[in-house]
C-alpha cells in the first residue's frame, strides 16, 4: 500500500475542509483545453506503450495448466481479531460467484521476501506463500525481484508488482514502477506477477486452464491473501476477488505450491502439498513471507 | 440531525465510533493505532491515509474536527490541551479522564499552534 495523501512530517493538515472551489468560466475551459492537447502529444509519442499488452511472456515452471488439484476443505472458525500484540493470521472461508475461497488476513505482522528453500520449522514465520515465479529455461526469477535491496532479476513479464519497502505494502499494475528503484535504494522488496485487479477492474490474463488460485490482494488499504478451495480460471478468479471488493491484486503461485498461515490460537494451517520436490534448478523459489510485528 | 459515525470496515469486521471519542490515531506501519476517550486503542489494518480518507469522506466539512500532523498522526483538535514546540511534545486531554503525549515536528507543532491562535481570534 502506497503511503496516499502524502504529508510531510514538518506539515499539518485539516481534515475535512472544504477544497478551493474549482476554476471558473474561461479558466476552466483553458486547463480542459490544455489537458486535451498535453493528452493527444503524449498519445502520440508514447503509443505502443500505452497500447500494446506486454509480449512474449517467459513461461514459468510454476504457472498453472490445465492439472487438476484436489484440495480438501478445512472448516476453521473465524479468528477472532483479539489485540494480543503478536501476530497471527485471521482465517476466514467465504463464498463468491459459488467458488469457495479462503482468506488470510494478517495482523501485526512484517512481510518481506525469502529466496531460496524455506525453513519449514521457522515458527516465527507467520506466514509463507510461493511470491515470483521462476522461469522454466535458466532457474531465474520471472520478471523484476528485489530482495533486501538487492535487484535478483530484472525485465517485465508480467505487469501486477508487489513492493514492501518500509514496512509499507504496495499492490498494484503497471509497466514500469518507480517502486523497484525505491526498493533497491531503501533495502525493500519487490516482485512481479499475474495482475489480477487493477483499481477495482477485473484484469484478463492470456492463461487458461484450471488450477487452485492465490492472490495477494489489497482491499482499501487491507493486504490479505485469498486461496481458492477449487480449482478456477484466472478469469473467475479475478471477478471473484473484484466481487468481493478487492482494488488491486496480483496472482501468487497457485496449485500444490506449499506454504502455511499460522493463526491466532498458533495452530499453523498448511495448504498445498508440503511433499511437492523441489529441482535443484529452482534455486530461486521464493516465498512472501509475515513473520510477527518484532 | 442524526449524529455522524466513522465506520472502518474491513473483510471480516466493522468499527463504528463517534468521531468524538477518537483522542488520536497514529500510524504504525501498514497499520493505525486508534485511542478512544476510554483509554481503549485499537488496532486497524489502514494505513493512516486511508484512515484520512475515510474520515473525509465519511464525515465531510465535519472531518474538520481531525487534523493530519505528519505522517504519523492524526489528532483530534478538541482535546490539544499543551504544545510545546521545543521539546515537540504535544499534550491531547480532556482534563479529566484521559491525558496522552505525543510528538511531532517542530515545524509542525509551531503550524498547530498558530493554527488554534488564528482560530481563536475568528
Amino acid at each position: 500500500m502506497k503511503e496516499i495523501n502524502e504529508i510531510r512530517d514538518d506539515e499539518i493538515r485539516v481534515i475535512g475542509e472544504e477544497k478551493p472551489p474549482k476554476p471558473q468560466g474561461w479558466k476552466w475551459l483553458l486547463l480542459l483545453l490544455a489537458g486535451i492537447i498535453v493528452g493527444i502529444i503524449i498519445w502520440q509519442m508514447w503509443p505502443s506503450e500505452l497500447t500494446s499488452p506486454v509480449e512474449n511472456p517467459e513461461q514459468g515452471v510454476f504457472e498453472p495448466s490445465n492439472e487438476v488439484v484436489e484440495t480438501t476443505t478445512v472448516k476453521m472458525p473465524l479468528a477472532k481479531a483479539e489485540e494480543t500484540g503478536q501476530g497471527f493470521v485471521e482465517i476466514a472461508d467465504t463464498t463468491i460467484n459459488d467458488i469457495p475461497m479462503r482468506l488470510y488476513i494478517p495482523h501485526s505482522v512484517s512481510m518481506s521476501l525469502y529466496v531460496g528453500n524455506i525453513d519449514r520449522n521457522d515458527q516465527s514465520i507467520i506466514f509463507a506463500a510461493q511470491a515470483a515465479d521462476i522461469r522454466a529455461d535458466n532457474g531465474g526469477i520471472v520478471g523484476a525481484f528485489v530482495l533486501e535491496g538487492e535487484p535478483k532479476a530484472w525485465g517485465l513479464s508480467k505487469k501486477g508488482y508487489c513492493a514492501i519497502i518500509n514496512d509499507t505494502v504496495t499492490v498494484g499494475v503497471a509497466d514500469n514502477s518507480p517502486l523497484f528503484e525505491e526498493a533497491t535504494e531503501k533495502g525493500g522488496y519487490f516482485f512481479r506477477q499475474f495482475p489480477l485487479v487493477d483499481k477495482g477492474q477485473l484484469v484478463e490474463n492470456e492463461l487458461k486452464g484450471k488450477a487452485v488460485r492465490r492472490a495477494l490482494c489489497d482491499r482499501s488499504g487491507e493486504i490479505f491473501t485469498v486461496e481458492t478451495l477449487s480449482i478456477e480460471s484466472f478469469h473467475d478468479f479475478a471477478q471473484a476477488l473484484v466481487d468481493l471488493g478487492v482494488d488491486n491484486a496480483i496472482y501468487l503461485v497457485g496449485a500444490n505450491a506449499y506454504g502455511w498461515a499460522t493463526n491466532v490460537d498458533g495452530q499453523r494451517h498448511e495448504f498445498g502439498d508440503p511433499n511437492t520436490k523441489t529441482s535443484k534448478k529452482w534455486r530461486n523459489i521464493n516465498y512472501l513471507v509475515m513473520r510477527g510485528k518484532p | 440531525m442524526l449524529k455522524k459515525y466513522l465506520i472502518i470496515s474491513t473483510t471480516t469486521d466493522l468499527v463504528r465510533i463517534a468521531p468524538d471519542k477518537i483522542v488520536f490515531i497514529s500510524s504504525d506501519g501498514n497499520y493505525c493505532n486508534l485511542v478512544q476517550t476510554d483509554n481503549e486503542t485499537r488496532m486497524l489494518t489502514f494505513q493512516l491515509g486511508q484512515v484520512e480518507n475515510m474520515i473525509r469522506e465519511q464525515l465531510g466539512t465535519d472531518g474538520n474536527l481531525f487534523i493530519r500532523i505528519g505522517r504519523g498522526l492524526i489528532i483530534n483538535r478538541n482535546y490539544i490541551y499543551y504544545i510545546n514546540i521545543q521539546s515537540q511534545k504535544l499534550i491531547l486531554s480532556d482534563v479529566s479522564r484521559f491525558t496522552h503525549t505525543v510528538s511531532a515536528s517542530k515545524e509542525a507543532l509551531k503550524q498547530l499552534k498558530d493554527l488554534i491562535e488564528k482560530e481563536a481570534k475568528e
